[in-house]
């Protein structure tokens, strides 16, 4: 379900997080679900165990996972938790274009537009607000 | 816990270890500067991490490992495994499995011998495990380990570590010779041992992206030092790019230098600076506000630039030297 890029600059356990939750907000994964054990996504993406606990820690920690000890992870009631990631990476990138001169009638075109097609089509998932 | 604090060995004393006559070299022994092949470092490795040992070619790995081992007794210095000493102490060395780099010995025996022999040594050998690791790994166990091909002789030797059940093992050039199939199968291996049964594992390559893959610390040693350790995801985080665009002109060293960050390389590519700088994303972000510029965009680094960054910061492998 996750992929990683190896050569990729963002560290894995970030990617891992941002993975997880992507699954989240696309509905894949869903309440109450529960997360591959640390081995059994360790050993399918070929990375370190303690790097998976790191990822598992860090979104318990944020809210969007919880743990049972001895039985496993599972996916909290999600409010806006797993979206916090993409609002901080969203918020992250308005100020880059802001920098670099583009204007905020061009980024909320995008925006009505974005939200426009969701309306239209009816995608599941979203972000769930 | 390994516990290395500021080890120096000499070239000398390697070179007597190895060679048989041991007789002294009087013309090395008077020689000063380059004589250490591992010069006063500290390292310490805590238990249940998987460590990767980098370093530019001869910058002592193999040495540093043979010192865990207690194959090599440091000049100066000392290294204590769980609190003590691991040179001529048998006790402290039947914790750890040394899988060498260069050709295995005992190639006229077959794997299934060398179990046995290894079991004799090591109390925690599980016969079981070998078993079971040969048969995952598809080895034939009664033939000698001279008709095996490199990557089968490491094949074998890593089941035999895995299988002596050691609290620490170690594996110089780990994943070399294997195929891609065979490395996710031994990777996976090393995954239950460190899971199961909290094995520490250093593990030694060139292979950087792998490193960074498997490895949840590292160090870097070049010229018999230590360059960086630490856990990979800090050590990626100690050096930041920058790219600076200004359309006026361009941002110079001298302006970014001028903030108090060290500057390790500066390039310019028409209007475009681009710099690396020594400090934390955060640290590095706050600094570059100084600097007036149409954008700065801070780009992580992956293991294998800061690798090579902090080697050519050192003079190593420079194209324009």
């Amino acid at each position: 379900m996750i992929t990683l890029d190896v050569t990729g600059r963002l560290p894995i356990y970030e990617q891992l997080c941002r993975g997880i939750c992507g699954e989240i907000a696309k509905g894949v994964l869903q309440e109450n679900d529960r997360l591959p054990a640390a081995r059994a996504l360790a050993k399918e993406l070929g990375i370190n165990p303690n790097t998976v606990a790191k990822a598992y820690g860090a979104l318990e920690r944020d809210g969007v996972i919880y743990s049972v000890a001895g039985v496993g992870c599972f996916v909290a009631k999600q409010k806006d938790r797993a979206d916090r990631r993409f609002l901080e990476e969203f918020e992250q990138k308005t100020r880059e274009a802001k920098k670099a001169g583009v204007s905020e009638e061009m980024l909320r075109g995008i925006l009505s537009r974005v939200y426009g097609e969701k309306e239209k089509h009816g995608q599941p998932g979203g972000d769930g607000k | 816990m390994i516990e290395i604090s500021n080890v120096s060995i000499g070239f000398e004393t390697i070179r007597r270890r190895t060679k048989k006559d041991g007789a002294a070299n009087p013309a090395a022994e008077s020689g000063t500067g380059d004589m250490f092949a591992l010069d006063g470092v500290s390292l310490s490795i805590p238990e249940g991490c998987v460590y990767g040992i980098l370093g530019s070619n001869g910058a002592g790995k193999s040495t540093l490992l043979r010192l865990i081992c207690g194959v090599y007794r440091p000049d100066d210095g000392s290294v204590m495994i769980d609190g003590e000493k691991v040179w001529d102490n048998e006790k402290a060395k039947e914790k750890v499995f040394f899988v060498n780099d260069e050709t295995v010995q005992f190639t006229e025996y077959t794997p299934k011998e060398l179990a046995n022999y290894y079991s004799c040594y090591y109390e925690g050998f599980s016969v079981e495990m070998f078993d079971r690791l040969t048969e995952q790994l598809g080895l034939p166990v009664n033939r000698r380990l001279s008709t095996f091909s490199k990557g089968m002789k490491r094949q074998a030797i890593v089941a035999l570590g895995l299988s002596s059940g050691t609290k620490y093992l170690l594996i110089d050039e780990a994943f070399d010779g294997l195929d891609p199939a065979m490395r996710k199968l031994v990777k996976n291996m090393i995954t239950d041992a460190v899971l199961d049964r909290g094995t520490t594992v250093l593990i030694s390559s060139h292979n950087v992206t792998e490193i960074s893959e498997y490895c949840d610390r590292a160090v870097l040693i070049h010229k018999g030092k230590i360059v960086f350790s630490g856990e990979i995801d800090e050590i990626r985080g100690g050096l930041c790019k920058v790219q600076f665009v200004r359309k006026e002109s361009p941002v110079t060293r001298e302006e970014i230098e001028q903030t108090g960050l060290e500057v390790l390389q500066y390039t310019l590519l028409g209007s475009i600076a681009q710099a690396i700088l020594r400090g934390d994303s955060d640290t590095v972000s706050e600094k570059i506000g100084q600097v007036s510029s149409d954008l700065a965009e801070q780009i992580p680094l992956t293991l294998e630039e800061v690798f090579v960054y902090e080697l050519k910061a050192r003079g190593y492998g420079d194209e324009t030297d």
